[in-house]
């Protein structure tokens, strides 16, 4: 019995033995100790890096905080971020500005890391001096996005180790000193080319080193450093026709200093997969092809085409924008679409992907007073015209948010279905163009108004149509900022500069109470800085010494 | 809002209630008296005295003594009462007749299952709620839970939706966690498992709701949410016993609600037009319809989606028990075939199981035995096309003239919510299969020792295939077909060894239990998927062959708990009972140094009743205080929370792929503890006359501390969140249940059953320190999950223009209170918690049985009270009406309309764009139901044909539902205010036969 009794203890308590039981075990997950000491961990870290512009640039979130609420775009029905476009209620509780934030700080703490984990990584002394550097511009490019959106909000060059529940302020310089720092580093390290489209090159640092400085007044550097870029022997070009920058088929071209690549191949992009790539975005890939898009498949004799685009309906330009352009302007036509023709299928009959366009003009939505014949509405032919005074009103604001000539610099005809949301457009960040405006602005702002012409006139001649070079013409009398803020308008408008344009000029709230009525009577100075996300604020330890900027709630 | 006085309903109720304590009382004429004692010689007060084969009756008085005319010295009079056994006396030439009745093993001498144990009900000390088989099989339903649903105090059970595979959701006494989840534990024969979902509920001898800390104590992790045991059921031994259940029903969709009709659809898009100037009159419909929406609109055409899409659904299942064996050998078997259709096309479960339970006895001291069972499971569930419905414009034919399937029948580009109907189109299915053994043995070696020791095993795999075609509604967004193969597999170990030892010296009882036990759950799974597969008959069989977007993951989980648990049952003349456990728990998911922590708990009972000062309250037959307290833990975050991780993070440049890895934004802390709740509880048992009423009261107050919450870290760390232990939860509440015999008589008896459960849950602290935690919606002194939002009331009307303007607004826009008063609206200042909570104030059940010879009949009512809901119909509301139709519970403004309850229609603004959207559509969710009504014949016995008991009953369920809030009429507010996969009512024919 006893024998019996001392087993049943025995048995009882052997657990005691298997206490090795409690130490986990994952295999499938992996730890920055593991990955990012071996070279190619280390590149995976590098990659990862790069993924972060993807949640800015050609996302609705993007264009939202960077081209919207400003001077040339205004909301359209289907706006999700109204509060920020016309600056009604506009507050750290926007989800667009929670978002942005977050993404901004991750892709600085991976890089904060990567700066400071490299020389464990085992690399090659060339590897590792282009890693870097590619490294040093991402935390710049990051930075910038900071500090131009928020001011002098959190900074640090350290990654997060731990439990961190305090935020610091930080000068707006101490920023920009790092962001040169960074970006001098970048310059030297970079190859001057890659193979890999969307890799950080040497003159694409150059190229944002030159908008760095134009940014904080160092006009003579950003001169300097614009016009090595355009006399560097780079490579690049201007497109002869600016309409071919936007063709799918030319989405790599000579132009491109520096783009947010998507893939063909789309889970090779950003789309959020449960289970598989749980911190992407809701929408993947360049969703810009949707945001401008006016309402037009439920006109009268319209239906959703693949070439038309699927119609968000979110933005739609300012009666000003629209405006800007002279008849001589290519780049109106090759910016806007005024005319939709009818679409018809093959049998008459609704059927998904079954129609196409017609030969017929259904809805002409126009920037002039053309008033046409609206005839025999609904029946099988005649059209229906929407011009300058039906889509707005006298003073400027909106009366149709439904109808409006529409950007179309981001449609993707080469999608496979109507409703594809998901594009491969590259998002373009730099373009060549971009140089000649820094140059001119740079030289302007030294005084120098005939190089500030020349420079815009190499843009304006590309812009000319057929013939109209010597109408597009400028003097140098003409150069001022409002004119520069102009030709940016004309030739960057939709491409996400345009509130860092309005920010870096001090114009923003000029701008806005003379060219966009639908926000002018709620824009105030302390606009000029976005609400720190209120998530931010109620989670930090030191809410006495982190504050939401001045003028928000 | 037209919310209903419900005064009356309440009124209802109360008399209901007092039904209960009416007890008939019937006189008959003077032959024979005598006086009806029991064997304390206390007189038994309402014992029935019976003429046998008559319906001659007489019912015993306050002192014992009854009369009654008996028609001859033949007679034979039969001496009934509840509790007691018959006597059935012939009268002879006596006229005094004076009956000694004996008690029969009653309530009291009920066994309930405790953890790792059993005792009688008289020496309980904790808080537990036991239901039997006869219960649970009342109303037929695939989850024994389902089938209870309101019967058990203190549990809140809801079924997740409508659909034929649904899920039950089970809080016992409210939310206390607020990250780590609130399930309680299932515990099937001794072994754990993470759902009964399976079981077929005949197969169940019973379920025991441990509810309380000294009950759920020995448990210790896990114990936090409750304990529901189930106890499945055993061979008869020597006789052979057959059951045969079957039953059969169809279901209907039981209140849903409508969408506007064609021509409402179309007069709220002019309206939308109206508003900004684009519409004036008729004559201007070309310029906002197309042509063929004209044209329906003239021809008065549309489609209600909702009707092409319902049918009835249908239940059927067989299930077959036999059980027998030998003098050592107890052997149960059944076999079971479950087949559900929902009511939508392609919404389809099947279930099969098999149940084998043996016990031997090996020899005088050593026994074994197993239960195991298999359950295959196929289900069919349907991408929900009720979204779709409910809002496609409703013009267009759903054929053509030549009967070909239109796919976007609107002429525009929405998909007929009836497209993924069509051949080839939609597939997605599971096979799930379950097998489930349990070993043990027990040895007896001394008297008053036990040892048992328990292996328990589930292996458990499941594919998941889904296929959408092009023209399928998930995929009409998207390019091509897509197709996806997951399957999971898992393996969970689960070993328990138990030492009891019980001695009783004089009037002392003591009982020991030590044990030990250790589990381990293991499980990977793997998901392939890929898009523009060719042929669509090849399903999601042949990846291979798809061309496109090509995605593949695996992942693996594991996780163990180690445990040491004693307890001393310690009992002294069976009227003070003292139960004290401890329990140590070891978790792998808690970091280094904080794996282990005890559980302790200790509970009193005073069993009054027995004491000698009570003698002379004759009628208290159990008067019972309890009292406990413990601590019960929750190790609550996922395996591997503690650790920070890196996550995969797709990248390209040109077209090539690179791969990339990114900190997760789950930050790892390696400070991880248990989360811990203690709980206070009070209650009492009270039984009155012979327990012909008994009555169940708790009170409890549960403090739970170190919540495991995900704390939101400021984003400037480049990270999201933690997993920290932070913040305290409170759960106080009251437990009612009253079980009343009101009649008995010969051939008929009346019994009802009534539980009624509050529960009040606050949030005492954060990690904000005395701060509201806004980000994350939590606030002290609310419940977990409150409403944070502005406070709607009503809509601008047109005399307030000028008011409205001064907060940018125009008549027909949604008015907000200006909480702060200072002339403008912020998120900020002016979002308050509103009113409510989403978990009831109350809910309870009610339930009646008559039974009448062979006929039974019984009454189930159920309510749940006091919760907030917002139900999406009413938020489904296009303000602008060019893309889609909208509820039909949307009261809109129009100058002409001055509703309070929607803003006007307004081409221009989405809903999104709408200031203060959110704040629609919240309503109070409160209803009272009859849950079920249900009818039975039983036939006399057919010795015959072998039939030892025949039954057969129709039973209806969610026949009649009455809602608080009118708005909620067509709506059944059990689903919580999902859209999809409605609710059910149900009509089943059932029968019963055992052999």
């Amino acid at each position: 019995m006893k024998k019996i009794l001392s087993i049943v203890i025995s048995i009882l308590f052997m657990t005691t033995s298997c206490s090795k039981m409690l130490d986990e075990y994952n295999p499938g997950g992996v730890t920055a100790d593991a990955v990012y000491t071996t070279p190619a961990g280390f590149e995976s870290l590098v990659s990862a890096a790069y993924g972060y512009q993807r949640m800015w640039y050609g996302k609705e979130e993007g264009y939202n905080i960077s081209e919207i609420g400003t001077d040339i775009w205004t909301s359209a029905a289907g706006d999700i971020g109204p509060d920020m476009s016309k600056y009604i209620n506009f507050q750290g509780t926007s989800g667009i500005i929670k978002l942005q934030w977050g993404a901004l700080y991750q892709g600085v703490n991976l890089c904060n890391a990567g700066i400071k984990l490299i020389g464990k990584a085992g690399l090659s002394d060339a590897k590792r001096k282009q890693l870097e550097g590619e490294l040093r511009f991402l935390r710049a490019f990051y930075n910038w996005h900071i500090v131009e959106t928020w001011g002098g909000v959190h900074f640090t060059t350290e990654e997060t180790n731990g439990i961190v529940t305090t935020a610091n302020k930080t000068p707006v310089e101490t920023f920009y000193t790092q962001i040169f720092e960074d970006l001098q580093i970048a310059v030297a390290n970079l190859a001057p080319t890659t193979s890999d489209y969307g890799r950080v090159t040497k003159p694409a640092a150059m190229s944002f080193l030159a908008r760095m400085y134009l940014t904080r007044g160092m006009n003579a550097e950003a001169l300097a450093m614009a016009k090595s870029v355009i006399d560097g022997g780079f490579g690049y070009q201007l497109q002869p026709d600016y309409k071919d920058l936007w063709t799918m088929a030319n989405n790599h071209n000579k132009e491109v200093v520096y783009a947010v690549n998507y893939a063909n191949d789309l889970t090779f992009n950003d789309l959020n997969h449960s289970g598989v790539y749980t911190i992407g975005h809701g929408r993947g890939s360049n969703s810009g092809h949707m945001m401008f898009d006016m309402k037009y498949d439920n006109l009268p004799r319209m239906a959703r085409i693949i070439e038309y685009g699927r119609p968000f309906n979110r933005y739609m330009p300012t009666r000003a924008l629209l405006q800007m352009y002279s008849s001589d302007d290519a780049r109106y036509e090759a910016s806007f679409r005024e005319v939709w023709m009818a679409c018809t299928s093959a049998n008459g009959k609704p059927t998904a992907g079954g129609w196409s366009i017609s030969g017929d003009t259904a809805v002409i939505a126009t920037r002039t007073t053309y008033a046409g014949m609206p005839s025999k509405v609904g029946k099988t032919t005649g059209y229906v015209v929407y011009n300058i005074n039906t889509i707005y009103k006298a003073d400027g604001s909106v009366n149709n948010m439904l109808v409006y000539p529409t950007l179309t610099k981001h449609e993707d005809p080469t999608r496979l279905t109507y409703n594809e949301a998901q594009s491969e457009r590259e998002a373009f960040v730099i373009r060549f163009a971009e140089l000649y405006m820094i140059a001119a602005e740079a030289s302007m702002k030294l005084n120098d108004n005939a190089t500030a012409a020349t420079y815009i006139n190499v843009i304006r001649t590309r812009a000319a149509k057929p013939g109209k070079v010597a109408e597009m013409q400028i003097t140098p009398a003409q150069v001022t900022l409002d004119f520069i803020l102009d030709e940016r308008a004309r030739e960057f408008a939709g491409e996400q500069l345009r509130w860092f344009d309005l920010k870096r000029t001090g114009k923003l709230v000029d701008r806005i109470k003379a060219l966009n009525p639908d926000a002018a009577p709620n824009i105030q100075a302390y606009h000029n800085l976005r609400p720190i996300p209120q998530s931010q604020l109620d989670a930090v330890t030191n809410p006495d010494e982190f504050k939401q900027n001045e003028g928000y709630q | 809002m037209r919310i209903k006085n419900n005064f009356l309903k309440q009124k209802l109720l109360l008399s209901i209630a007092l039904l209960f304590f009416l007890s008939s009382n019937i006189w008959a004429q003077i032959v024979v008296t005598g006086k009806v004692i029991d064997t304390e010689n206390q007189p038994v007060v309402g014992a029935n005295v019976v003429v046998k084969g008559t319906t001659i009756g007489a019912v015993t008085g306050i002192d014992g003594n009854f009369s009654i005319s008996v028609p001859s010295s033949s007679s034979t009079i039969t001496v009934s009462f509840i509790g007691y056994i018959s006597q059935e006396i012939v009268v002879g030439n006596r006229t005094v007749i004076n009956v000694t009745l004996e008690s029969e093993a009653t309530f009291l001498d009920e066994v309930v299952v405790i953890g790792y144990g059993t005792v009688q009900r008289r020496d309980l000390t904790g808080s537990v709620t036991s239901v039997k088989s006869a219960e649970i099989k009342k109303v037929p339903s695939q989850s024994p839970l389902e089938a209870i649903q309101g019967r058990v105090a203190g549990a809140d059970i809801t079924k997740n939706d409508g659909s034929s595979s649904s899920g039950i959701t089970i809080r016992i006494r409210g939310n206390r966690s607020i990250g780590a989840g609130n399930s309680p534990l299932f515990i099937v024969d001794g072994i754990q498992t993470s759902s009964i979902d399976d079981l077929n509920p005949n197969s169940i001898e019973s379920i025991e709701f441990l509810k309380d800390a000294s009950s759920t104590a020995i448990y210790g992790w896990q114990g936090a949410n409750g304990i529901v045991l189930v106890t499945t059921k055993k061979g008869s031994g020597d006789k052979l016993k057959v059951d045969f259940n079957t039953y059969y029903g169809i279901s209907q969709v039981s209140r849903y609600p409508a969408t506007f009709t064609g021509q409402e659809y179309a007069q709220i898009r002019r309206e939308a037009k109206r508003t900004v100037g684009a519409w004036n009159s008729i004559a201007d419909d070309p310029l906002i319809f197309q042509a063929n929406e004209l044209e329906s609109i003239q021809k008065d055409e549309w489609i209600d989606y909702q009707k092409e899409l319902f049918r009835n659904g249908s239940q059927q299942d067989y299930n077959i028990g036999v059980s027998g064996g030998g003098d050592k050998t107890k052997v149960y078997f059944s076999l079971d075939y479950l087949s559900e259709s929902g009511i939508l096309r392609m919404d389809d479960t099947k279930r099969y199981s098999l149940r084998m339970n043996i016990d031997q006895n090996f020899n005088k001291w050593i026994k074994g035995g197993i239960q195991s069972q298999l359950t295959t499971r196929d289900e069919s569930y349907r991408r929900d096309p009720l979204n779709m419905a409910n809002k496609i414009i409703p013009f267009g034919t759903i054929y053509d003239a030549d009967g070909i399937f239109i796919l976007t029948p609107g002429g525009g580009n929405t998909v007929s919510p009836l497209a993924d109907e069509q051949p080839d189109v939609f597939k997605n299915e599971a096979r799930i299969n379950n097998v489930n053994a349990n070993m043990y043995l027990e040895l007896a070696p001394i008297k008053g020792l036990t040892f048992r020791t328990n292996l328990g095993m589930n292996i458990g795999n499941s594919r998941n295939g889904y296929y959408a075609g092009q023209n399928s509604i998930d995929r009409a967004t998207s390019t091509g077909s897509q197709a996806r193969y997951s399957a999971s597999n898992s393996r969970f170990i689960n070993w328990d060894n138990i030492l009891t030892y019980h001695k009783e010296i004089n009037d002392h009882s003591f009982t020991v239990t030590v044990l030990s036990s250790i589990v381990e759950s293991l499980s990977d799974d793997v998901l392939a998927q890929a898009d523009g597969q060719l042929l669509s008959s090849q399903l999601f069989y042949a990846l291979g062959n798809a061309p496109t977007n090509k995605t593949l993951s695996s992942g693996f989980t594991k996780w163990d708990v180690l445990s040491y648990a004693a307890r001393l049952n310690y009992s002294y003349k069976g009227r003070y009972l003292l139960t004290l456990t401890n329990r140590y728990d070891g978790a792998s998911r808690l970091s280094e140094g904080n794996k282990w922590t005890a559980f302790p708990s200790a509970a009193l009972a005073w069993r009054i009743v027995d004491e000698n000062f009570m003698k002379n309250f004759s009628q208290l037959s159990e008067l019972k205080l309890r009292l406990s307290y413990g601590v019960a833990g929750n190790s609550g975050i996922s395996p591997y929370g503690t650790q920070s991780l890196l996550t995969t993070v797709p990248m390209s440049f040109g077209d090539s792929y690179f791969q990339g890895y990114t900190y997760s934004t789950l930050v790892g802390n390696v400070d991880t503890r248990w989360e811990l709740s203690g709980t206070f509880n009070l209650g009492l048992d009270l039984g009155l006359f012979k327990n012909r009423i008994i009555v169940n009261i708790d009170a409890y107050d549960t403090k739970t501390t170190d919540l495991l919450l995900p704390r939101g870290l400021p984003p400037t760390t480049g990270v999201e969140k933690v997993n920290q232990n932070i913040g305290s939860t409170r759960n106080r509440g009251l437990e009612v249940a009253i079980t009343s015999v009101n009649m008995t008589k010969k051939d008929f008896s009346w019994t009802s059953s009534l539980t009624w459960s509050t529960n009040k849950e606050e949030i005492v602290s954060l990690v904000t320190e005395g701060a509201d935690d806004i980000g994350n919606g939590w606030f002290i002194g609310q419940p977990i999950s409150v409403f944070y939002n502005y406070e709607k009331i009503g809509i601008w009307q047109t005399d307030e223009a000028a008011e409205a303007a001064t907060f940018g607004q125009v008549p027909g826009d949604i008015k907000v209170k200006d909480q702060n008063g200072d002339g403008m609206i912020d998120a900020v200042n002016d979002r308050v918690v509103l009113g409510g909570q989403n978990r009831p104030k109350w809910y309870g059940g009610l339930d009646n049985k008559v039974s009448y010879k062979g006929f039974d009949m019984s009454v189930y009512l159920f309510a749940r009270w006091g919760q907030m809901i917002t139900p999406s119909f009413l938020g489904r509301y296009d303000r602008q009406s060019n893309l889609s139709n909208s509820s039909k519970a949307i009261d809109y403004w129009t100058p002409e309309n001055p509703s309070q309850d929607y803003p006007r229609p307004n081409a221009n603004i989405s809903g999104s764009s709408t200031l203060y959207w959110s704040t629609l559509g919240l309503v109070e969710g409160s209803y009272l139901r009859i849950r079920n009504l249900s009818i039975g014949y039983t036939l006399p016995k057919l010795s015959t044909l072998g039939i030892s008991s025949l039954r057969i009953y129709a039973t209806g369920t969610n026949l009649f539902t009455k809602t608080k809030d009118s708005r909620l009429d067509e709506y059944d507010p059990e689903r919580g205010g999902g859209e999809s996969s409605p609710m059910t009512k149900s009509y089943v024919f059932g029968l019963n036969v055992s052999f």
